[in-house]
């Protein structure tokens, strides 16, 4: 149960408010690399926070992300030229660079070019490539943190997949899908015996032998840590630890030699949003076969409508709900996937779920630990000017675990290790 | 008589035709729209519900009695006396008055346990155990204690499927709150 203002608090991302200052702390996942592959390639529209983007790629391989309208009549610069180092708006031709400085105005005289030239800047963030996104930042320049450290971006490009989807529905809703654990013995039943990126891991009879599992919720310097354990072996626990780092980071709980995998969910607006999906090894390359089922949608992955971010199982078409696979027991909603599974559900909510009138449990601890951080370090920010978790860089180096510990030993106590990023080093998984 | 109003396929397999159903008034793109949750039904779907909230020691003791005397739903605030046979003996943080353990889980549907460094495992399992053998959810909150953290932990966890460690005290009321207690 959250008051309307707290959950308006959370929700809400556009520029000016709290939850969108804060937002603005961080460098987030902007576009896939993907989306802008080579120099002068096809501006991109993106809208981030309530504010509406153009992305570029300029002919020096230098990219640029800024107001979507060109300063002149208010022309959408998607119908730009993408040509010789700048931007140029089809209407009159006013030309713009990657930091989005009007560089050309080519009705006016040339005396009067110049000076009126450098008064004209389009807002724009500094975007930058790291693993297959691309990257921004939107707050204050004076603070720009350091570069993103998620280990998933920093691994050799081979070791690393990432997709995206679009959500239709606020951020918050999303992301507390990913911290809600004691979903996955019901809803992704189907996925732990079937799916080609789950099978054969050791953990899953675990996971499949007890149902109900216990929860332990340990606060982080980022976030969270979420631990599940079930019954292993006389004596021991069978662990999985999910952590989660602000304001939108999640990583699932390995399973066997599978490769990582875990979510980004950013604000498109307040309505929709992005989740940014990555799998991920420590030590290896991805297998061709691994890397085609992720582009297949099998893991955390989805198929799309051709050409599009939209995913092909989506609200318009209810979700290709299959009443048979679910009388069957192929699936346990009757929707095929894990991420569409999860965004099914989440997307039935409404666009913003009202939380005052929803009747958590104590299995709810991880979304409740989650928006009191959130919650704290929004009032933190505005009130007081403290930088929220999540922006230093220390923060991100977390990985999730899947571990067999003695029954009297904590997990935060065991795992302490394995829940740092060690280069190098494998995941610790079962 | 007005002619039978065409019904689509249903959308079972990916593809062309499925993309081209149309909207209905059952579909989930209606069905998600702000304006359809307008209608959704108001009325309350659940009974208020019937907590215990209990301390387990010296410095959650002070915590639990400030929250007692807070407005709260349903919620009972208590405090760990002594174990007796089969049973305990609790004390209201309010009213100071005890009762027993078994008579203050005939109808209650959640047990919180709050524990510190001083928290005895003998009362989480008679409580973890009697809470267990009725069917009702048992949770702990763990405050903020530093070292000792973990040997509380370790005595809460055979006993409560939930487990929270907290590192301030504030988030106590915040996450009760939640809960509806």
């Amino acid at each position: 149960m959250l008051k309307q203002e707290i959950n308006d608090l959370l929700t809400q991302t556009g520029p000016g408010t709290p939850m969108g200052d804060m937002f603005r702390q961080y460098w987030i996942p902007a576009l896939l690399a993907e989306e802008l592959p080579e120099n002068d390639c096809p501006p991109v529209r993106v809208k981030l926070l309530s504010e509406r983007l153009i992305a570029f790629r300029d002919s020096d391989g230098r990219y640029g992300l800024m107001d979507e309208f060109c300063a002149h009549r208010g022309v959408s610069l998607w119908f730009g030229r993408n040509e010789e180092s700048g931007l140029r708006c089809s209407y009159h031709g006013w030309k713009y660079d990657v930091n989005g400085q009007c560089v050309e105005i080519p009705s006016e005289p040339d005396e009067r070019h110049s000076s009126l030239c450098s008064k004209i800047k389009l807002k724009s963030y500094p975007m930058v490539k790291i693993g297959d996104v691309l990257w921004t930042y939107m707050g204050d320049p004076a603070t720009t943190p350091d570069l993103p450290q998620w280990e998933f971006a920093r691994v050799p490009a081979e070791q690393s997949f990432t997709s995206k989807r679009w959500q239709e529905c606020n951020w918050l809703q999303a992301l507390e899908g990913g911290i809600d654990s004691s979903h996955v013995s019901w809803l992704h039943s189907d996925g732990l015996k079937n799916d080609p990126l789950f099978k054969g891991a050791k953990g899953n009879k675990y996971n499949l032998a007890d149902m109900k599992p216990f929860f332990e919720v340990v606060e982080s310097e980022g976030g969270l840590f979420i631990g599940v354990r079930r019954n292993a072996e006389e004596g021991h626990y069978y662990w999985r630890i999910t952590p989660w780092v602000m304001p939108s980071f999640t990583m699932i709980p390995p399973r066997g030699d599978h490769p990582i995998h875990g979510h980004f969910w950013i604000p498109i607006d307040d309505e929709n949003c992005w989740v940014f999906t990555y799998d991920y090894h420590p030590v290896r390359p991805l297998s061709e076969s691994e890397v085609q089922h992720m582009k297949d949608g099998h893991g955390v992955h989805n198929e799309f409508v051709p050409g599009t971010y939209r995913p092909l199982q989506n609200k318009d078409n209810d979700y290709l709900m299959d009443r048979a696979a679910q009388k069957r027991g192929d699936t346990y909603s009757g929707i095929k996937g894990i991420s569409m599974q999860d965004a099914s559900l989440q997307e039935s909510m409404g666009p913003i779920v009202d939380r005052a009138k929803e009747r958590l449990v104590s299995t709810d601890s991880g979304i409740i630990m989650a928006r009191r951080k959130l919650w704290r370090a929004v009032e933190a920010l505005r009130d007081e000017g403290v930088t929220p978790p999540g922006v230093d860089v220390r923060h991100q180096e977390v990985r999730s675990a899947a571990i067999v510990l003695p029954k009297d030993q904590s997990f935060i106590e065991g795992c302490a290790e394995v829940l740092r990023v060690r280069p190098g080093e494998k995941h610790a998984s079962v | 008589m007005s002619a039978p109003i065409a019904q689509p396929e249903p959308a079972t397999q990916p593809g062309p035709a499925a993309q081209r159903l149309p909207t209905l008034l059952s579909s989930c793109a209606l069905a998600t729209t702000a304006a359809e949750a307008r209608y959704r039904i108001t009325a309350p779907a659940f009974a208020r519900r019937s907590s215990r909230v209990i301390a387990l020691d010296r410095q959650s003791r002070g915590i639990v009695r400030d929250m007692g005397g807070r407005s709260w739903g349903g919620g009972h605030f208590l405090v760990f006396e002594s174990a007796l046979p089969d049973d305990a003996l609790l004390r209201h943080a309010g009213t100071g008055g005890t009762a027993l353990l078994s008579e203050e889980l005939d109808g209650a549907d959640t047990v919180v346990m709050v524990a510190s460094a001083g928290a005895n495992a003998e009362a989480a399992s008679i409580i973890g155990d009697a809470a267990a053998a009725r069917g009702i959810m048992s949770a702990g909150l763990v405050l903020p204690d530093g070292a000792g953290v973990n040997k509380v932990v370790a005595a809460l966890r055979p006993n409560a499927m939930v487990l929270v460690v907290l590192r301030d005290v504030a988030d106590v009321p915040e996450v009760l709150s939640a809960l509806r207690v």
